[in-house]
């Protein structure tokens, strides 16, 4: 007897195409050969010479397309922004824009690999989204509506391009009018010039400025003072007598003022830019729903949203597809990836009876399940929700922000003593010159840039080394950490232990009952005995207790399964289990530096003391404390807390949630679980360890930039005050001072990247 | 010398129009991604 003939996989998405299929079939399924068709039928059959990954498989219609929202501008034109999930390669970025291109009615279109968003143009008398986009979801790909708008960003770069604009041509009078100074100048040229460079400083600060006015106001009604009071104080002031000294036909500081703006909102931009690259990045990683339901109604398969799933519905579920509930397998076999919950993209294998859940990607095969929870109740929402609830943490306020009433209270002193002490000196005439200069330098640009350029260097260095900050904050306490809790499985090992040693019997009775579990042991057990070919029995899991163990029910008989001795796990009354697990390729090396810049590492784990042990022997970690469960972790993350240490938790399942907001700082690892990313302070993108290392290099290196401009800039603006209360400041020198000590900043925040480049 | 009241008004009228065009870009989406454009280019 001579085997079936393999048949090769499928042209389009590249699965297997059944055995009993026709001969010579080249697609898996219908959806596959409708997608071949359109990008057949539209010339592009370069695609499948191009790609370097097969193509996601066609779930269907897309839904939702008639809610994406749409601006139409005044020429009629319709514009909207959304986000394709499914881009696999470079290709695939190639091959929807040429599909959407080809429909009618469409202007343009533009698809971003890196983020899948996407930008249409198109004649909304000729077409609608759901037109447009219906190709490309039945090609595979998933048109989403974009949870993040980009407007903020765009009113932000036009404040800064009018503050440019202002800057640059105020700078050019400025001169001339200096040199006036020396070569001497029609009066008439000169206050033509002062006209003008008013002119120009008015929409600078009336407009461009006024996110600094806006969020100093918030600071004051809070009463959480920060640097843009006494920015706005300085600018208002610069303003104001660049107002009344033009009218007076003398020179102001205006130069200085629209300078400084155009400064402040470039170093506002940059840290916007970082910290939305960082965002954008760590949601395409959490990404990730169901979009189509099949459920089954008699004999007919009826696509619906998720959303109208209930409790008790027949809803098959095919290769390539998400489940879209928590359910049981009715029949069916299929291999299931459950990387949303465990963080492991190796699939397991289910059959009836055993569990599924929601987020679960079926790889293989294909499953007709009875829905057992649906919506907020499935456990990967549940879980979520756990983790979103009080993820806010307390961050204390930078060096900057707390000496920005002192600054302020400093300035009006000194600008109270300067104008005292000339008013006794020289009379009122001449105490209102040095006055006005002292309260013009004292404005503390150069303060207010330290931080947020120091800070968006620091999240850009870090990204680029594969840690993604969800915030500038938790960079800030990341330079302060002293202590590195390590979780131990899916962190500082793979997650993927296999089994070295256990008899069949027990193998068989193990696997029975953990058959439908997700736990990555449990996963082991059940692909041991797969691959030594034991019938694994149709067992009952009981209960499971996290970090404990489980009971369960086989062939009619009870059994506990729990940890036993070092790394094993035991059948009470049958046998035990022995596994190992293994340790990340980067894990000895990063941790040998992280020790090496000064901080405890420590192994926190829920595993027994040895096997913790041994895993961190061969990671060369000292501290291990073994035996904890999701809660004592927090407990203990919490203790060293109090003893003074700053502690960042690296973790990677969602039984890390409490660690994670229990820890200065929790990071997650991007294999993940979604949820747990989104309780975290940063995502590691990316495999191995390396990234926390980088990351806390860069934080170390944006916390010393900061520190360094901040003593850079009291010291020119100690100096300057001084100066200026001496009457030494005129126009032209604020012009040449107030800028360069902003330089000087700016220089001192290109130091994060080069102290981490000099590392490597 | 009196070309100034003449040549100021031009030159911030250019520096206007330069400003405008770069509002425009900002409208049209031209900054908000980067990264993507200079990668486009090797892919066509």
């Amino acid at each position: 007897m001579s085997a079936l003939p393999a048949q090769s996989p499928c042209r389009h998405c590249g699965a297997a195409v059944e055995a009993d299929a026709p001969k010579g079939a080249v697609y898996c399924c219908s959806g596959c050969e409708l997608a071949a068709a359109i990008v057949d039928g539209a010339g592009l059959e370069a695609y499948y010479a191009g790609r370097s990954k097969p193509a996601p498989r066609p779930e269907g219609p897309a839904r939702g397309l008639d809610q994406l929202h749409v601006e139409t501008d005044a020429a009629g034109l319709c514009h909207a922004t959304l986000r394709l999930d499914g881009l696999r390669c470079a290709s695939c970025v190639w091959l929807t824009e040429r599909v959407i291109e080809g429909r009618p009615g469409v202007k343009a279109v533009q698809v971003s690999y890196a983020t899948g968003r996407t930008r249409l143009s198109f004649d909304g008398a000729v077409t609608d989204l759901t037109q447009i986009l219906s190709p490309v979801a039945a090609l595979g790909y998933r048109p989403q509506a974009l949870s993040s708008a980009p407007v903020a960003d765009r009113d932000l770069l036009i404040r800064l391009g009018v503050a440019i604009f202002a800057a640059t041509n105020v700078m050019m009078l400025s001169v001339s009018v200096y040199l006036g100074w020396w070569q001497g100048m029609e009066e008439r040229f000169a206050t033509l010039f002062r006209w003008a460079t008013l002119a120009l400083a008015t929409p600078a600060t009336l407009w461009s400025a006024t996110s600094f006015f806006r969020a100093a106001w918030v600071g004051v009604r809070h009463k959480s003072l920060s640097m843009d009071l006494p920015v706005s104080i300085g600018v208002a002031l610069l303003y104001g007598h660049g107002l009344l000294a033009t009218f007076a036909g003398q020179d102001g500081y205006l130069d200085s003022l629209t300078m400084l703006i155009a400064l402040l909102l470039a170093g506002r931009v940059l840290e916007q830019r970082g910290r939305q690259g960082a965002l954008a990045a760590a949601q395409a990683l959490a990404a990730t729903a169901p979009r189509v339901a099949r459920r089954i109604e008699g004999d007919r398969i009826v696509d619906i949203d998720p959303k109208d799933l209930d409790v008790g519905d027949l809803i098959e579920v095919a290769a390539g597809e998400e489940l879209s509930a928590d359910a049981v397998v009715v029949s069916g076999t299929a291999s299931v990836a459950m990387a949303l919950l465990t963080g492991e993209s190796e699939p397991v294998a289910v059959l009836p009876e055993s569990a599924v859940v929601a987020g679960a990607l079926v790889q293989e095969g294909a499953l007709r399940c009875r829905v057992t929870a649906v919506g907020g109740e499935t456990l990967l929402q549940r879980l979520a929700r756990g983790l979103a609830e009080a993820t806010d943490r307390h961050v204390e306020p930078g060096p900057i922000d707390r000496i920005a009433p002192l600054f302020t209270a400093g300035t009006l002193l000194a600008a109270a003593g300067t104008f005292v002490g000339w008013w006794l000196h020289g009379g009122l005439a001449a105490a209102i010159p040095p006055t006005v200069a002292v309260l013009v330098v004292a404005c503390p640009c150069a303060l207010a840039l330290a931080q947020p350029l120091a800070v968006a260097a620091g999240l850009g260095a870090s990204a680029r080394r594969g840690l993604l900050f969800r915030s500038g904050d938790a960079l800030r306490a990341l330079a302060q950490i002293d202590t590195v809790a390590l979780d131990k499985t899916g962190t500082a090992t793979g997650g993927r232990p296999v089994v070295v040693l256990a008899d069949d019997a027990t193998l068989r009775i193990a696997a029975g009952i953990e058959r439908g579990s997700i736990h990555p042991i449990a996963r082991a057990i059940v692909e041991e005995a797969s691959r030594r070919g034991l019938p694994i029995p149709m067992g009952r899991l009981l209960q499971e207790v996290p970090g404990v163990g489980i009971t369960g029910e086989v062939d009619g008989t009870v059994y506990t399964i729990a940890r036993g001795g070092p790394g094993t796990v035991e059948v009470r009354g049958v046998g035990t289990i022995t596994l190992r697990d293994t340790l990340r390729q980067d894990a000895a090396a990063t941790i040998a530096d992280l020790r090496a810049a000064g901080a405890r590492v420590v192994l926190l784990t829920g595993d027994h003391g040895d096997v913790a042990r041994r895993v961190a022997w061969s990671a060369g970690i000292d501290h291990v404390v073994a035996d904890q469960r999701p809660d004592d972790k927090a407990r203990w993350i919490a203790a060293a807390r109090a003893e003074g240490h700053r502690v960042l938790f690296v973790g990677d399942g969602l039984n890390d949630g409490p660690a994670l907001r229990a820890a200065d700082v929790g990071l997650a690892m991007g294999s993940g679980a979604p949820s747990t990313m989104m309780a975290a302070d940063a995502v590691v993108a990316g495999e191995g360890l390396g990234p926390i290392l980088s990351g806390l290099r860069a934080a170390r290196a944006a916390e010393r930039a900061i520190r360094g401009n901040l003593r850079r800039s009291v010291i020119y603006n100690i100096l300057a005050v001084c100066a200026a209360a001496a009457g030494l400041i005129n126009p032209l020198v604020a012009a040449v001072l107030m800028p360069l000590s902003s330089g000087l900043v700016i220089w001192g925040a290109l130091g994060v990247e080069r102290a981490l480049s000099e590392k490597r | 010398m009196n070309a100034v009241f003449f040549l100021l008004p031009v030159a911030l009228g250019l520096g206007a129009l330069f400003a405008g065009l770069f509002l425009r870009a900002v409208r049209a989406g031209q900054f908000e991604d980067l990264d993507d454009p200079p990668e486009r280019m090797l892919r066509d």
